[in-house]
């Protein structure tokens, strides 16, 4: 029963994630962008053409983490923040709360999926037919980091959704554009900052720290690990490489922060749903 | 069928329910009255399952379960007071998707699209209804289910006379295969057409518990007499007093308010007195200035 109503439930949410307008936005801003850095990651060093996979994935990294995070998070946001008056028909139903939530998060993460599947896709394609297949595991591996961003904002999203349940949908917007500023842009700030404030040892331990917990620094890390070895490296990601002893066992922290994220705010959310008044 | 035992329920410092002891039996209609911010939506959510007690219980179905536990809820369908839909959806997708939800046949659905009468605007995206056929379609959700026990909150607010009429046969068809109705209504003329029973809420406390009966006998003791008369004997009205204490001659009319039993004794004095009855209009007490005086008395 369970199962068939979180299927249900993914369908009718996949369904309405295809229709709204944001999503159709997201996809087509996506595409754009990602063909827009396929095409030009030779401008800066004066040339001209589509660049190659391995060339593509650096360059996607960074709009990856950008705008994955803050489109799921809206998208989620304001998804699971339901009026008043369809929250109340739909939680009346005899089926558990948590079992609705679970079907809204799978549709929205199919939906997401699909919209960066199109520039993913539309980017891929033009990359192949221009310069072939090298570094496509790269590319992959890029867009293997951005459907786990997404799993981990939307659960974000829920969580923010479920604290805000009975209040205005703006709320619970404005806290997901708050969470997307502060893991995207501040977070990094601040820790460096407090780091650059300490001794050798103890910031190193906080860098360590600041990277697992925000999961866009996870991934940024992970991603640039998996694609580019430890040339790229900043601070933070050195001294968690440091601590790990290597890159195999690095890479595994980093999936298990991914994972974390990505499954107990979800958990936390359907908890408090189960027990809010609504 | 619902139990409400010492239910109070407090959202911050506010009490919106404060010591309930209600019980709907199987079967029933009972009408839940009061003014705005009496309790009422907080009453019928918690039999929904929406909220959950500060105190006390409330328990659905037989065998009695609590309302919060998504077991006890197979056997209910709640319309809430401001219906919405996801306004990227059609009518007829939202019933769909009920449907499967609650496990119904197409035929039913089919028989509440029907019901629901959407003038043809099932396939359009509910964005574009109005707010009465929102209502409609939040009614065609509701009545979906074949449920023992249906709960709605002010059912009839946004519909038109045909909607209206519509719903009162709906219902009057459901009270009569013994489905259970618990609903709420600031239209008395709802209340007073379909209730067994009426259960008035001030300022989250319950009032009054009356059955039709009941409420047909306090109505009756509110009612006046008024007999037309061809003269007016002197000691006449001194002595309908003795009767009807409020009694008084008004326009040439012996104006006799009170029960509905006193009637016949008062007619009698006035033949008795030699004078004889021209004309006689008898008035039950209306429920709106009933209700009035309950909720004026008690807040």
């Amino acid at each position: 029963m369970t199962f068939a109503v979180v299927r249900l439930c993914a369908m009718q949410e996949l369904t309405l994630a295809i229709r709204a307008r944001a999503t159709q936005i997201f996809a087509a801003l996506f595409a754009m962008l990602s063909l827009g850095v396929a095409a030009s990651g030779y401008i800066l060093s004066g040339g001209s053409g589509i660049q190659d996979f391995a060339r593509t994935a650096t360059s996607l990294t960074e709009l990856v983490l950008f705008i994955v995070p803050l489109m799921a998070l809206l998208v989620g946001t304001t998804a699971l923040s339901t009026d008043r008056g369809a929250a109340e028909m739909l939680f009346s139903q005899p089926v558990a709360r948590h079992a609705i939530l679970w079907g809204k998060l799978v549709g929205l993460f199919c939906a997401l999926v699909a919209a960066q599947a199109i520039g993913f896709g539309a980017s891929g394609l033009i990359i192949f037919s221009q310069s072939g297949q090298e570094g496509v595991s790269a590319f992959l591996i890029v867009a293997l980091a951005s459907i786990a961003l997404t799993a981990v904002s939307l659960s974000a999203a829920a969580l923010i959704a479920g604290a805000a349940v009975g209040r205005r949908r703006t709320r619970a917007l404005a806290g997901a554009v708050t969470t997307w500023f502060t893991a995207v842009v501040l977070y990094d700030v601040v820790a460096l900052g407090v780091a650059s404030l300490l001794r050798s040892g103890p910031a190193s331990r906080l860098l360590i720290i600041a990277t697992l917990s925000n999961p866009v620094d996870a991934m940024r890390t992970g991603v640039l690990l998996a694609i580019q070895g430890t040339t790229a490296f900043g601070s933070a990601s050195l001294a968690l490489l440091r601590f790990t002893g290597g890159p195999t066992r690095a890479i595994a922290m980093i999936t298990a922060s991914a994972i974390f994220w990505a499954i107990v705010p979800a958990l936390a959310a359907a908890r408090r749903l189960d027990r809010a008044d609504l | 069928m619902i139990a409400f035992h010492r239910f109070t329920k407090r959202f911050g410092p506010v009490t919106a329910v404060d010591d309930l002891t209600l019980e709907v039996t199987t079967g029933e209609v009972v009408a839940l009255l009061g003014p705005n911010g009496s309790g009422k939506t907080t009453t019928l959510k918690a039999a929904a399952g929406l909220i959950r007690p500060t105190s006390g219980e409330v328990q659905i179905g037989s065998p009695r379960m609590a309302a919060s536990d998504p077991r006890a809820r197979a056997g209910l369908s709640f319309l809430p007071q401001r219906v919405a839909f996801p306004g990227a959806l059609s009518g007829a997708e939202v019933v769909e998707f009920y449907r499967r939800l609650r496990g119904v046949d197409r035929a039913s659905a089919e028989a509440v699209l029907q019901l629901a009468a959407l003038n043809g605007s099932s396939p359009r995206a509910v964005s574009a209804y109005s707010g009465g056929m929102m209502q409609r379609l939040g009614l065609a959700v509701a009545l979906l289910p074949a449920a023992s026990l249906l709960l709605l909150d002010e059912p009839t607010a946004a519909l038109d006379p045909d909607g209206l009429c519509a719903f009162y046969g709906v219902i009057e068809r459901r009270k009569a295969v013994g489905q259970t109705i618990f609903f709420t209504s600031h239209q008395l003329g709802d209340a007073e057409r379909l209730a067994d029973r009426f259960a008035i809420l001030v300022e989250g406390r319950l009032v009054a518990l009356l059955t039709a009966r009941e409420l047909g006998d306090r109505l009756a003791s509110r009612g006046v007499l008024r007999l037309r008369v061809d003269r007016e004997p002197p000691d006449l009205l001194e002595r309908v007093r003795r009767i009807a204490p409020r009694a008084t001659w008004s326009g040439g009319e012996l104006v006799v308010p009170g029960a509905s039993g006193d009637r016949p004794a008062v007619i009698d004095l006035v033949r008795e007195s030699g004078a004889s009855v021209v004309g006689l209009t008898a008035e039950n007490g209306r429920l709106d200035v009933f209700y009035r005086e309950l909720v004026g008395g008690s807040s």
